[in-house]
């Protein structure tokens, strides 16, 4: 296709509260027009198609960057930002705890106590709110005992990442390539200290005394000994974590409850079939994919990619919760059908910076599922109210009342 | 993707797909729309494991952590980077796979009909001696042959697996029906010979401790008494409700053997109901509405369900409603036989 500068100049209207309540006009229109395009309130480029977000995310040619508004919220070195050596140090550091093998040694003893917990602590109310009483909760419990922060509650990790959250989402930029709401950080910049006052002590701790905490592995795996990785060196990665790796499980729950309920055949089937959840997480996780837009790549050269000159170190935004309803490869892509044909999705996204978690956030969404479809087959949404979704960078539902029959 | 000529066949559950030599299995099935989990098809999250029960595979790039050598010698591989060097029989691990019980061989035997006696309206109990012991689980099924026709009908075993040498069923006439009207009805008669092949299906007890409800609808009552007897053999103290929904009070069978069992067993309790014709010395309605009027609350409990379509639909409904674990809810799948 080819297009000029001038038919792209609805890009110059779009509004960061637009993308946030609804990106898929905007990015429908991006595949369609110009699948890869510069966006001037992101001051970046944007991968909108399967295509496009595949071939970056595995292109020589590219290598990870983290987005402006991303690294003013996490700091140096964030995981998903560095590349050769740091990068590899990183990966090595996290991945033993994600390992299959090791995932399938503890998950459903740790997951499943856990969604248990949270499920009676409302079944006999005949009502409840999924996200904050279910979803969230399950997803940071877990995630939270398996880092070593048992002592910080449920509470506070979802306020931690719902404030981190809109730090690293603040990403609109002004012309001049300054960011347009710099005070937008400034809560997250608070949550970063109280992060730090709760576990400093901790790292103190584990330093001398190691624990069979993913923490205290990051401090101590892999270092020579008497040596710890230094704790600024960690923190932007445990910012990833207390951010991504918190939230996402609790949208993919909730996202897919919300795609379920919207087929209540479907939602029959997996209630009455719990083998069939697997499949239906996977259908949730491209029908409104949890890490919508978040991350970036850089081109390492000069690159001439879908007709549009890159030159080397041009940075492009993934949008892998466009790729997901990509019409190329997805028939009537708005529409959660379980039984679709079945097609690799981008939500975990691709190449050597895939996500790292893939394996465990998987396995909690299905224990959280089996566990409150066991204890709840009879709930209904409450259709009192549309579900409502948020969220540019990351998506999901901000809300889902539902009722039973006690 | 590469798409070469497909050259072997790679099977898993009841689908066969053409998989080419150096085409990933994750992407034959995929393109042939058979589901597999799977989520990055890079090899690095594990999610797309599968157990190779028959065959050979190249495990290509799989990486040795997402794959460890104890796995590959365990016949697992990774779908979505595997090849096939032969024709393939594949498994996944799962709830499904899990659950693999010892499975009872299937058999053909010829039996001699023993016992053929109007029970209620349209009812039959038949019952067939067999030449040697047939083994089995309370609640399967066996297909009788309809001679000269080779149409095969199914039907529930009341039996409990002890009895395995006199197999009992009962046979509802459908107006017209090649095996009942034309056959069990008609000219069949004690002494006859009849082709048994079984022993089927999955209906059988599990290891569930908590109290049992069972509802049948016409003959959908005889698996249930084969699987109520065998759980309270099990458990003398067992708490089973047995619903027996028929239209009215004269299709209803097996009442004094219900008594007994509910004057042996003090948890068992039986309860038939009239869909259509009342009668004040029975329940009337639906089985499955006089189970939600009894029953506040069945969590934990487990459910059984056997008869028309409609009725096991309503069946796994009114379970639901009252909070019963839907892995707890068994039904038997085959429509009733005409
Ligand atoms: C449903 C839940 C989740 C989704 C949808 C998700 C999705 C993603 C995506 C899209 C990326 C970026 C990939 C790319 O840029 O190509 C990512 C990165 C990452 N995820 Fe996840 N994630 C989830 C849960 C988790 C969990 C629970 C963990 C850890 C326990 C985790 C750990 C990571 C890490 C460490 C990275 C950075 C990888 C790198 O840059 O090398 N994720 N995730
Ligand atoms: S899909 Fe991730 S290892 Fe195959």
């Amino acid at each position: 296709m080819t297009t000029t500068e001038n038919d792209l100049g609805w890009l110059d209207d779009i509004t960061m509260s637009q993308l946030e309540r609804n990106p898929y006009p905007v990015y429908e229109r991006l595949r369609a027009e110009a699948p890869l395009a510069y966006v001037p309130v992101l001051g970046s480029y944007v991968a909108s198609t399967a295509e496009l977000c595949r071939e970056i995310a595995t292109s020589p040619d590219f290598e990870a960057v983290i987005t402006p508004a991303g690294g003013r919220t996490f700091g140096h070195p964030a995981i998903i930002g560095v590349n050769g050596d740091v990068h590899a140090d990183l990966r090595g550091m996290v991945e033993p705890q994600l390992q299959p093998v090791e995932v399938d040694r503890w998950v459903d003893d740790l997951v499943r106590p856990i969604a248990r917990r949270y499920v009676e602590a409302f079944e006999n109310d005949g009502r409840a709110e999924l996200v904050a009483q279910y979803a969230e909760p399950v997803s940071v419990r877990s995630l939270g005992d398996l880092l070593g922060l048992t002592d910080v509650s449920s509470d506070t990790l979802r306020d931690w990442f719902a404030r981190l959250n809109r730090s690293f989402t603040n990403a609109a930029m002004t012309a001049d390539g300054e960011f347009a709401n710099p005070e937008g950080f400034l809560d997250a910049d608070r949550a970063k200290e109280e992060i730090k006052a709760a576990v400093d002590p901790l790292i103190d701790r584990w330093i001398t005394e190691p624990a069979d905490t993913a923490i205290s592995h990051w401090l101590h795996d892999g270092m020579p000994p008497g040596k710890t990785r230094d704790r600024e060196y960690i923190y932007p990665t445990i910012y990833v974590y207390l951010l991504g790796a918190m939230q996402e499980p609790g949208h993919g729950i909730a996202s897919t409850l919300v795609g379920l309920f919207g087929e209540p055949e479907q939602f029959e089937q997996v209630v009455d079939d719990p083998a069939l959840i697997p499949r239906a997480i996977a259908e949730g996780m491209r029908w409104t994919s949890p890490i919508w837009s978040a991350t970036a790549r850089i081109t390492t050269t000069d690159v001439h990619l879908a007709g549009v000159d890159l030159p080397k170190g041009t940075p492009v935004i993934q949008s892998y919760g466009s790729a997901n309803h990509d019409t190329g490869l997805y028939e009537a892509p708005t529409r959660f059908d379980l039984h679709r044909p079945p097609l690799p999705h981008l939500a975990f996204g691709a190449g050597r910076h895939a996500c790292a978690g893939i394996y465990y956030a998987n396995h909690v969404m299905r224990i959280a599922l089996e566990e409150l479809f066991e204890a709840i087959p009879n709930m209904e949404r409450d259709t009192s109210a549309e579900v409502e979704f948020w969220g540019w960078g990351f998506r999901g539902p901000t809300a889902l009342p539902v009722t039973w029959e006690v | 993707m590469t798409s070469t000529a497909p050259t072997f066949g790679a099977a898993l559950g009841d689908r066969t797909v053409p998989c080419g030599p150096d085409q990933p299995l994750l992407d034959a099935f995929l393109r042939a729309g058979v589901w597999m989990p799977n989520s990055c098809n890079q090899g690095t999250c594990g999610t797309c494991k599968l157990r190779v029960v028959r065959g050979d595979v190249d495990h290509r790039d799989s990486p040795a952590d997402t794959l460890t050598a104890a796995e590959r010698a365990a016949g697992l591989a990774l779908a979505c980077q595997a090849r096939p060097r032969s024709d393939l029989t594949l498994a996944l691990d799962g709830p499904a796979a899990a659950a693999g019980r010892t499975a009872h061989p299937l058999r053909d035997l010829v039996g001699t009909v023993v016992e053929l006696a109007d029970i209620a309206r349209d009812t039959r109990r038949l019952r067939i001696a067999l030449p040697e012991p047939l083994a089995f689980d309370a609640g399967q099924y066996v297909e009788l042959t309809v001679p000269g026709s080779g149409v095969r009908r199914q039907y529930s075993l009341a039996n409990t697996a002890d009895v395995d040498k006199v197999l009992e069923l009962h046979v509802r006439l459908v107006p017209g029906g090649a095996a009942t009207a034309g056959w069990i009805f008609d000219s069949l008669g004690v002494d006859d010979e009849i082709e048994v092949t079984g022993p089927f299906g999955d209906f059988v007890l599990d290891d569930a401790e908590g109290p049992m409800v069972m509802i049948g609808g016409g003959t959908g009552l005889a698996p249930l008494v084969g699987l109520a007897r065998t759980a309270l053999a099990r458990d003398p103290g067992r708490e089973i409700h047995l619903y027996h929904g028929v239209r009215g009070a004269a299709d209803l069978y097996d009442g004094d053997a219900m008594a007994e069992l509910a004057a042996r067993y003090s948890g068992f309790r039986f309860v038939p109901v009239l869909s259509h014709e009342p009668d004040p010395d029975h329940r009337s309605g639906l089985p499955t509405d006089a189970f939600v009027e009894d029953v506040p609350s069945a969590r934990g409990w487990s459910g059984w369900l056997c008869g028309p379509p409609a009725m096991v639909d309503a069946g796994v409904k009114a379970f639901k409603r009252r909070r019963m674990a839907p892995r707890l809810i068994h039904r038997e799948n085959f429509t009733p036989a005409c």
